[in-house]
């Protein structure tokens, strides 16, 4: 079903109303994209400045940098149980949230609060209850004799804390776009399928659950760009520790450019997890356009 | 009409949000007066500078725009604004640490003649002073010096029959005598990086006769995986894992001060700022047992950390002699004495601060010694406890996480200062 052709006229309204997002579109995103592309060819140095260089040298040093290539790794672990967690989780709300009337609607308003915390903010509640010392999770099982483990003195247990606080602080995107997805769907399909004599798993599994899915594939995809700039968490909770298990490679981009004043080498970081991100989007988009269409 | 509508809104829009835009900024108006732009980060002694400001343009008319942000947000706008040319900022928050990269990079003016000519420069504690001068210059005046104290709990230490360290050898005693599984021995810094555990770790590695190169600054060779370095990191590692807190592998100094004020550590060794909090009444259950002391030392001697900052001039400033002004207001005996009093900062830069009655009355409280204390470790202090280059901050990093890795397990001893010796000659060598 195609829409009705607009006038002429009311085209032009249109194109111009997208005058002022295209300025700033522009202005604050494609040209700095530009100038870090344009960087990552040089070896320009905070300190030493620019030698004149131009070439993919940074590129070819990514490949042989050990550093780099575990940070892939470790992003890729905080990518992809971050974004499990919080797609399971915030659905799971989701789904028993939208069964929910009358006064306990007010349920919706608490469980989005996490959503509302700056990152750093966050970093510091959960690097807190992850510090032996000051923990009342710790405080409570010592009464019972049992010693909980430090998270973040191990590289496993330092990714995990990541992925939790990651996962506490956004689970209510995951949840406010699955409830809107939810409330589109419509309750005679499920007493459809009760008449019919499917269970409510059932028909969870069966109706709900396909019906969610390009909801859930368009969410995940956020997430999962999102996750790939982890920076706070990492920057407050662990700097990068124990060692540099949990520098990420959005974080080495940061040492790279900030610490170690390779701004150059710093971009082509940059420029790597740009495209890396944008394949991920675009693989995806597609394969979302393909399940809408069938 | 609808269309001459439409248009009219359109560009009343466009135009309104540029227009308003100037009469958003504030100060544009008033560019006539004497103004100039200081940035600062966070610490008790910048915020209770800004808090004079009003006391400069009294004595001065420069009206003083007084910026405090994080230290995080500092560190990109100051880098951002140095190598953009922005030239927007007069007086730049300038710490020691930096100083070789930024004066290498072309970033800071030299302040030499005007610092030479300080009717008072005497008063200076040369040390913090002479650590700003590169090739022959001075890019920098100091307001603040920390060095490295040690904190113990007396009460603990006679419960557990044992002396007060004088040596780190002593410290793994009198920390296996006073461990308990209430109370952790000692607490220190782990989390890896040059301002975190690459700001207590040289404590050790020096009293064992450790260096960071041959012979600072003459052989830059690096020489990290030296057997003394080994055996100081053997130390930290069997502190920090036998008698250290659960967790401290990930401790950094919030962490550490809590451990103390709330009685789960007996001991640390750290910065001045950091245990005179454990003997704080007002934050600290057991400010009356902690003591300060000098830190322990070795074969070496003893070598208090130290951290030094100071206030700078960014190149091509064109309102340098309005920015010297507030360098020299900042720094003078009155509003270090200011300081002293209303912020807790007995990190001040000139001798004559601890001769005002005032500031010995308020530091008395902290106890009886401290200022003196606190001369002595900074006359034992080591101007290069931290080396003074260009390449430091990425040498001090790399050497941390190794040192990090170590301490919690993701390598031995030997490999991490293995590997730090690698990275650093790298690094060097780029």
């Amino acid at each position: 079903m195609t829409p009705p052709r607009a006038s002429a006229a009311m085209d032009r309204t249109y194109r111009r109303m997208l005058w002022p997002a295209s300025l700033a579109v522009g202005i604050f995103a494609i040209a700095p994209l530009l100038g870090m592309l344009a960087l990552s060819f040089t070896d320009f140095h905070l300190v030493r400045g620019w030698s004149g260089k131009i070439g993919i040298h940074n590129f070819l040093r990514l490949f042989e940098d050990r550093r780099f290539v575990s940070s892939i790794y470790i992003m890729m672990a905080l990518s992809a149980f971050g974004v499990l967690a919080q797609v399971v989780l915030g659905t799971a709300i989701a789904v028993g949230l939208d069964k929910i009337v009358g006064k306990w609607r007010v349920a919706r308003g608490i469980f989005v609060v996490p959503f509302a915390v700056p990152h750093v903010a966050v970093a510091l509640i959960w690097l807190s209850l992850f510090t032996p010392t000051l923990s009342p999770i710790n405080a409570v099982f010592a009464v019972f004799g049992i010693e909980v483990p430090a998270l973040l003195t191990t590289q496993t247990g330092a990714i995990t804390a990541i992925v939790i606080a990651d996962t506490w602080a956004t689970y209510p995107f995951v949840m406010l776009i699955v409830l809107a997805a939810l409330q589109g769907i419509s309750p005679d399909l499920d007493e459809a399928a009760a008449l019919d004599g499917a269970t409510r798993v059932k028909a969870f599994f069966r109706i709900t659950l396909p019906l969610l899915y390009p909801t859930l594939l368009m969410v995940a995809l956020f997430r999962f760009i999102e996750t790939l700039k982890h920076f706070p968490l990492i920057f407050v909770m662990t700097s990068g520790g124990p060692g540099r298990a949990t520098q990420a490679t959005n974080y080495y981009a940061y040492v790279q450019t900030f610490q170690n004043s390779n701004v150059a080498y710093g971009a082509s970081i940059a420029v790597f997890l740009f495209l890396f991100a944008a394949a991920i989007s675009f693989y995806i988009a597609k394969a979302n356009a393909r399940l809408s269409d069938a | 009409m609808i269309k001459v509508t439409r248009r009219a809104l359109t560009a009343t829009l466009l135009l309104g949000s540029t227009a308003l835009a100037p009469m958003l900024a504030p100060g544009t108006a008033a560019a006539q007066e004497r103004e100039v732009n200081v940035l600062l980060f966070s610490m008790p002694s910048t915020r209770g500078l800004a808090a004079l400001a009003d006391d400069f343009e009294a004595e001065t008319g420069i009206k003083a725009n007084i910026d405090v942000v994080g230290q995080d947000v500092f560190e990109s706008r100051i880098t951002l604004s140095f190598t953009g040319g922005a030239r927007d900022i007069d007086v730049v928050h300038t710490p020691v640490i930096q100083v070789q990269r930024w004066v290498e990079a072309g970033w800071l003016e030299p302040m030499t003649a005007q610092i030479d000519g300080l009717a008072d420069k005497d008063d200076i504690l040369s040390g913090p002073l002479e650590a700003y001068k590169v090739s022959g210059d001075y890019y920098g005046m100091p307001f603040f010096a920390e060095t490295g104290l040690m904190a113990y709990r007396k009460d603990l230490l006679e419960a557990a029959g044992v002396g007060v360290p004088e040596t780190w050898d002593e410290m793994l005693e009198v920390a296996k005598a006073v461990d308990s599984d209430d109370t952790a021995a000692i607490a220190m810094r782990v989390a890896p990086g040059q301002g975190f555990n690459m700001f207590v770790f040289p404590m050790i590695m020096r009293a064992y006769g450790g260096k960071f190169f041959a012979n600072y600054p003459d052989d830059m060779t690096p020489a990290i995986n030296s057997p003394e370095n080994l055996k100081a990191l053997n130390t930290y590692i069997t502190l920090m894992n036998d008698y250290g807190p659960q967790g401290i592998g990930n401790f950094n100094f919030p962490e550490v001060v809590a451990a103390l004020q709330n009685g789960q550590a007996a001991m640390t060794v750290d910065g001045t700022s950091i245990v005179s909090q454990a003997v704080d009444p007002a934050a600290s259950k057991f400010a009356d047992q902690f003591v300060l002391a000098l830190p322990p030392g070795g074969p070496a001697g003893r070598s208090p950390a130290i951290a030094v900052h100071g206030l700078g001039i960014p190149a091509g400033s064109e309102n340098a002699d309005a920015a010297f002004e507030f360098v020299k207001w900042a720094t003078s005996t009155e509003t270090l004495s200011k300081l002293a009093i209303n912020e807790a900062y007995p990190d001040f830069t000139r001798a004559s601060v601890a001769e005002n009655p005032e500031v010995q009355a308020k530091y008395a409280d902290v106890q009886e010694n401290f200022l003196d204390l606190r001369v002595e470790a900074l006359t034992l202090a080591l101007g290069h406890y931290r080396p003074l280059i260009p390449t430091w901050p990425e040498i001090g990093a790399a050497i941390g996480e190794n040192v990090n890795a170590a301490v919690n397990g993701l390598m031995s001893p030997e490999e991490a200062l293995e590997a730090a010796e690698d990275e650093m000659k790298s690094i060097l060598a780029y």
